[in-house]
């Protein structure tokens, strides 16, 4: 954007409120369609405004933001400000470049973040806590507090180191990137398909009566033939569903939930 | 006193999933929620023994990918305070706290759901306002998201509050079983919209293997999920340790280091 309207620097201290703002929030605006993007756009809106003077090109800008968006919140600074960088250097130009970038980084991201930040974490932690709290003894939980409130500045470094080296940082390492993102790849992947029979549950609690013989039918047939068969069958489905785009995933999601009452109100289904 | 302990508690409730969401200071993790309740309730060391064991039901049980989990951290909050408000007898207020915390807990699941889906309308009204050219309009629209979300719990913990868990036992008994059950049922299903979501942007054609070996070592062998991210460390680390010393630095020695800096905080 090489017009004779000259954009103000973007200080220090409006990535570190950028980052704030973000961070607070960060899933508070979640939802099912392009979950964090909302918060994103929030996140982004006052350093970017000082960026895209042009009303048309801040428009264009956060309407590209609120594509979907999605990843563990605490590698998220690093994405974005990175992308900030971006659209500092080239403006609205950077708008394709910014969201390839952001969709090709958060996959990968959420895979390896999750893990650390929302099962590893609280995990260790918890169990050190829980622990402690059966005895009383709130020592834990207070260790607990003042870790997160490290992590806390941590994240805002990390928006700041995004948006000062992450972009030199991705084109250096060029090929080597891609490694690293392929290896954040197969590791998330382990994961998620460990996910899917360990955070979906479904159970069918009907049985074969053949005379003095029942058969249940999850336990004696379908877990036979696999466990998790059936989270392993709705992993399929939803996920061609999702693919086909026939559907948007708001009214998956309803289908969802009417299908789970439907099941229930016939037994076929149950908790 | 009681109607201040009462307010805090509900004030507690409005911020606990904020954070959670949000900042992740104070979260809803049953420890600390169970805490900080204790301070405001008069007696942290009852309180803790309570969120222990909470904190202890809630172990891997996390809250993935937009998946939505029994909320621990809100049955903590409303089993302290009816449980104190009730006893100061330990296994009496234990008993207590379980009986009223978990179906509380259990709501705040089907009420995250709707936060979810209410916040769907919350997005596109903020990219009406922007469209329009109303910039303040948006901003001030994306502060409802926090506000549902803050009423997913802030709400059934001040009915707990007001009618103790007189009310919330009756709703469950006014609602037909196979309702409450059904979605129960769709809470322990929807995860899957959020894993298949992620896998969109995954390569999942190409390390298929990985996926199937996950997936297998979870239902087959049961392995805890940290276990088998663990291993799937050790397959990453395998990949990129081999094709690191197959692919030459593309730029000058002097980005070698940030390299070295990148796989710090991404590791």
């Amino acid at each position: 954007m090489n017009n004779t309207e000259k954009t103000d620097a973007v200080t220090k201290k409006d990535i570190r409120k950028a980052a704030i703002r973000y961070m607070f929030m960060a899933c508070n605006t979640f939802n099912y369609e392009n979950q964090q993007a909302p918060a994103v756009v929030y996140g982004l809106s006052k350093v970017l405004r000082k960026i895209h003077k042009k009303d048309d090109d801040y428009k264009a800008s956060l309407n590209n933001h609120f594509n979907y968006f999605n990843t563990t919140t605490w590698m998220a600074n690093l994405l974005l400000g990175a992308s900030v960088a971006m659209e500092e250097k080239d403006g609205i130009k950077s708008k394709d470049a910014v969201q390839a970038f952001k969709t090709g980084m958060m996959g990968p991201l959420a895979g390896v973040g999750d893990t650390l930040v929302w099962v590893l974490y609280p995990t260790i932690m918890g169990s050190i806590a829980g622990y402690m709290g059966l005895q009383g003894n709130p020592t834990g939980a207070i260790i607990w507090v003042l870790l997160n409130i490290f992590f806390f500045f941590f994240r805002v470094k990390l928006f700041e180191m995004g948006h000062s080296s992450g972009l030199k940082l991705i084109t250096a390492l060029g090929d080597r990137l891609n490694i690293f993102t392929e290896s954040a790849s197969i590791m998330g992947l382990t994961v998620v398909g460990a996910l899917i029979p360990s955070v979906v549950k479904m159970n069918i609690p009907l049985e074969f009566k053949t005379g003095k013989v029942t058969l249940p039918i999850q336990t004696e047939i379908l877990d036979k033939i696999m466990p998790a068969l059936l989270p392993a069958v709705l992993t399929y489905v939803v996920y061609k569903l999702i693919a086909s785009k026939k559907l948007s995933i708001t009214q998956i999601i309803f289908l969802v939930i009417g299908l789970a009452l439907v099941c229930s109100f016939f037994g076929i289904l149950g908790v | 006193m009681e109607i201040i302990q009462g307010v805090l508690i509900i004030a507690l409730a409005f911020w606990m999933v904020l954070d959670q969401q949000g900042f992740v200071i104070t979260t809803w993790y049953p420890a600390i929620i169970g805490m900080i309740a204790g301070i405001i309730m008069g007696d942290v060391t009852t309180a803790m023994i309570i969120a222990g064991t909470f904190q202890l039901m809630a172990l891997g049980v996390a809250n993935i990918g937009g998946s939505s989990v029994p909320n621990y951290g809100l049955a903590t909050l409303v089993g302290v305070y009816v449980a104190l408000r009730t006893t100061h007898d330990v296994e009496n207020a234990k008993a207590i706290a379980l009986a009223v915390g978990v179906p509380v807990g259990m709501l705040g699941i089907q009420l995250d759901v709707l936060g979810k889906l209410l916040n769907s309308y919350v997005s596109h009204a903020a990219q009406n306002a922007l469209n329009q050219g109303k910039f303040k309009k948006m901003e001030r629209i994306f502060w409802i998201g926090p506000l549902i979300f803050g009423l997913t719990t802030a709400l059934p913990t001040a009915l707990c509050v007001l009618f103790g868990d007189r009310l919330v036992r009756l709703i469950l008994e006014f609602v037909p079983k196979w309702f409450t059950d059904g979605l129960s049922i769709a809470g322990s299903m929807l995860p899957v919209v959020g894993i298949a979501l992620l896998l969109q942007f995954m390569p999942v054609k190409k390390y298929l293997t990985m996926l199937l070996i996950g997936f297998v070592i979870s239902a087959y062998l049961k392995l805890p999920i940290l276990g088998i991210a663990l291993l799937g460390f050790a397959f990453a680390y395998y990949y990129f340790t081999q094709n690191m010393k197959k692919t030459p630095v593309t730029a000058g020695a002097g980005e070698a280091g940030n390299a070295g800096e990148g796989d710090d905080f991404d590791e």
